[in-house]
């Protein structure tokens, strides 16, 4: 078992577009965004055959290769999350067909509609050659990403992932999603990496290490495929301060992933301070000024990062989506 | 059809299928090579060259079999518009 | 990596449900692949596929890949004997492309012709769902995911799943993959001029392309000392995997099948086994003139060419994509337990690439005490899973 560094960040949303600079600016004095300007990260011809959203991911995808000065065709990983995926060109694809029948059909949308579309856009761009996954989840993803990520680190099964998640808005998406009574939640759209190595790796190649990322752990606790639960004991919780060795009552601050889905985030404070009780850290929220999507993830531990680098306390990213499935990242 | 005319039409189907930039479609030659990798092509790989007989398919009325080795007539526009022609000639 | 016990299956495929009508299918050499009835197919050259045949069971309000998951997951469970008490800690680990996708198709085609369907069809639209199903109605509380690697989601299902056993998180995991046809694929395949009119031929040298299938399998992965621990019955072993990324092409292989034999190469180094101990290979074979010939390539640069026994199971029930690695792994394992190598249907004349013996039409009668399983999707992710003798 190794343990596992941070050593870079790239993000890719409506308020931050750049690296571990741009993010420590950003949490200092942060602001809401406006349009997000892929500019000089993804070139003319590569554009013609990217999506939108694969092009949030490669674009975050190499903001965070750069900024841990990884070079291009190291051995890495890539795990992506994301909760919808190409949804958009896949509407398209389908619009084609209802539009003008077969010859309609568009040979350049069909990969998109498999939402692994994102990973191997990203594997090309960047060269990850090590395994690829891409973790659908809902309200998860990112963070899920992550802790397999730590885990395929850990175990040594690759040296070095880029790890987090992309999601893009769709106003059939947001229309259905009010439909079907979550309309309350905040959504955003974006992407985000870390770049996660083994320490020894890191160190030897004398990297700047943000962070480690000391413990991950995944559970589902019980709830209805699309419901909230009532039993807030979090075994991924204590899993993740488990690996990492870390007393509930040394966290310094939780970010949640608070959406603005009223059952779903109470459920998730009470998960969160039925673990850490009677201790009860800062909440850290980003939801507000972004916008709930997979690309969080990556952003919440960065900053967890930073404020245990300054604080000296580790800090728990979490995660819960309806449904159960839940995350816990411990990040010193 | 004249070979002039065609590329008019491969040049919209570029821009409405291929998703590209209307000025790239525009600076396209007779004599500009299709397939990525050669000298001064447009740098259409095996996906977009699937994409473009589909759309040829649909606009010329023509079937293109695939157990037919059609490489030689996606070289360059000047071959592709001389297959076309010769194609929609024949019926 | 350390070897995961393989204590229960469960599979529902275009033979039907169980594993029993399933294995006698492939064992009997029978074809699935028959005219489309789930689905409008007027204006395509291609129109068969193996459809998972009437008396699915299950609540008809779920989607039609939430009800092939149910089926599969429950028997492979029973299988495996594990009571409720049990399940609370194991992982559940689901493969899957198309969701509810079926079910948000007609929503969406009737939307577009005027009408105004209920969303609620749309709920089990993504992935992810066919997991959040099965945890909740099975009760599994574990550590949770849906992979998404395209055609190879069902083997890197496993080989997640056996990666939680080897961490020590869980002693048991669930693992498998899942789609119900949609239109989107089979219009999309279609539209790729990927698809045979006729069923599919793997590795014939007149083949035309593949044949979409649909289905479920999952399979009980479990600590081998818990297994014993328990008594339970161990089909196989999960020895080694490998999972590899081409970095190539978001729809061709890399030509000289580099990535393809990296993940058999690591799935051999995991195992701690030469490519001569390996009798079987279960191979992609989809029946495309590009997958197989490159495939077959890749297998000859890492087994050499000589006596390997390689069929492809697609030959008899399509390409059942995220369900296809983990209908493909319980024929592998199967492969094992019955001593009987099941064929590639089909098959007349053995295309010049291929260096070994493709197993044309009849099931062999073989002793292998290894065989290798590979998965290879869109986006070049190419997964090995290797299996052994108990």
């Amino acid at each position: 078992m190794t343990r596992v560094a941070i050593t870079g960040v790239g993000l890719v949303n409506a308020a931050v577009v750049g690296r571990t600079d741009t993010l420590a600016r950003w949490l200092d004095a942060p602001a809401p965004g406006g349009a997000i300007a892929l500019g000089a990260l993804i070139d003319e011809t590569e554009s013609r055959r990217l999506s939108r959203v694969c092009q949030l991911t490669v674009a975050a995808a190499r903001l965070a290769l750069a900024d841990a000065g990884l070079a291009a065709g190291a051995p890495l990983g890539l795990v992506v999350g994301t909760e919808w995926g190409d949804l958009r060109s896949t509407i398209e694809f389908v619009d084609g067909y209802l539009a003008r029948g077969p010859a309609g059909l568009s040979a350049l949308l069909f990969p998109h509609t498999v939402m692994n579309t994102m990973a191997a856009a990203t594997a090309i761009a960047v060269t990850a050659r090590e395994l690829s996954l891409t973790l659908n989840a809902p309200t998860v993803a990112g963070e899920l990403a992550i802790a397999r990520a730590a885990a395929a680190v850990r175990a040594g099964r690759v040296e070095a992932a880029l790890a987090g998640g992309v999601d893009q808005l769709d106003p059939l998406l947001l229309e259905t999603l009010g439909a079907l009574g979550a309309g309350a939640d905040v959504r955003g759209e974006g992407a985000g990496f870390v770049v996660l190595e083994s320490l020894p790796a890191a160190r030897r190649r004398g990297a700047r290490v943000l962070g480690e990322l000391a413990g991950a752990a995944w559970r589902a606790l019980p709830a209805r495929p699309d419901g909230v639960g009532r039993r807030a004991a979090s075994r991924a919780i204590a899993g993740a301060l488990e690996e990492a060795g870390v007393p509930a009552g040394a966290v310094g601050a939780v970010y949640p992933s608070a959406s603005g889905d009223g059952p779903r985030d109470r459920w998730e404070r009470d998960v969160i301070a039925a673990a850490l009780a009677p201790h009860r850290p800062p909440l850290v929220s980003f939801h507000p000024p972004i916008g709930r999507h997979s690309g969080l993830g990556a952003l919440a531990v960065a900053a967890a990062a930073r404020r245990a680098a300054a604080s000296g306390a580790p800090g728990l990213v979490h995660a819960l989506a309806r449904g159960g499935t839940h995350v816990a990242l411990v990040v010193r | 059809m004249e070979p002039k005319e065609i590329l008019d039409e491969l040049r919209g189907i570029l821009v409405a299928r291929l998703k590209f930039e209307p000025r790239r479609a525009a600076d396209v030659r007779l004599e500009t090579p299709l397939p990525k990798g050669v000298e001064g092509s447009i740098g259409l790989d095996s996906l977009d060259f699937i994409e473009l007989s589909i759309a040829i398919e649909d606009r010329f009325g023509i079937t293109l079999d695939e157990a037919e080795d059609l490489v030689p007539h996606f070289a360059s526009f000047e071959t592709l518009c001389r297959y076309i022609a010769a194609r929609t000639a024949s019926g | 990596m350390r070897p995961v016990a393989v204590t229960g299956l469960g599979a529902v495929s275009p033979f039907g449900a169980g594993v029993k009508a399933y294995w006698n299918g492939l064992a009997a050499g029978a074809c699935a692949i028959r005219p489309v009835t789930l689905i409008a197919t007027d204006g395509f050259r291609c129109r068969i596929a193996a459809e998972v045949p009437e008396g699915l069971g299950g609540s008809a309000r779920r989607s039609r890949g939430d009800r092939l998951a149910l089926a599969a997951a429950r028997e492979a469970l029973e299988d495996a004997g594990l009571g409720r008490g049990e399940r609370d800690r194991a992982g559940l680990v689901v493969g899957a492309v198309g969701g509810g996708m079926l079910e948000a198709e007609a929503w969406y085609w009737a939307r577009h012709h005027g009408r105004a369907p209920a969303p609620r069809r749309l709920r089990s639209i993504f992935p992810s769902a066919h997991a959040g199903v099965l945890g909740h109605a099975l009760g599994l509380r574990g550590p949770r995911e849906t992979l998404v690697t395209a055609c190879s989601s069902g083997a890197a299902a496993l080989a997640l799943g056996a990666d939680l056993i080897d961490d020590g998180v869980t002693p048991l995991v669930l693992a498998g993959g899942v789609d119900a046809l949609t239109r989107i694929c089979f219009m999309g395949f279609n539209a790729l001029k990927l698809l045979d009119a006729e069923p599919c031929r793997p590795f014939d040298r007149d083949r035309r392309g593949m044949s979409v299938g649909e289905g479920a399998a999952f399979v009980v992965l479990e600590d081998p000392d818990h297994a014993r621990a328990r008594g339970a019955r161990v089909y196989a072993e999960l020895a080694g995997y490998g999972m590899t990324t081409d970095a190539y092409h978001v729809t061709s292989p890399h030509p000289d099948g580099e990535g393809m034999a990296r993940a058999m190469r690591a799935a051999l180094a995991a195992a701690g086994v030469g490519p001569g101990a390996v009798g079987y290979v279960n191979a992609h074979g989809t029946a495309t003139p590009q997958n197989d010939r490159i495939e077959a390539h890749a297998i000859r640069a890492v087994f050499g060419e000589g006596r390997l026994l390689v069929s492809s199971t697609k030959s008899m029930i399509g390409h059942t994509m995220a369900a296809a690695g983990a209908l493909e792994a319980v024929a592998t394992v199967q492969a094992l337990a019955h001593e009987l190598i099941p064929p590639t249907a089909n098959l007349r004349t053995p295309d010049a690439d291929v260096a070994f013996d493709c197993v044309p039409r009849v099931a062999r009668e073989a002793g292998v005490d290894v065989a290798i399983s590979n998965s290879f999707g869109f986006g070049g992710q190419n997964v090995t899973l290797l299996f052994r003798r108990p």
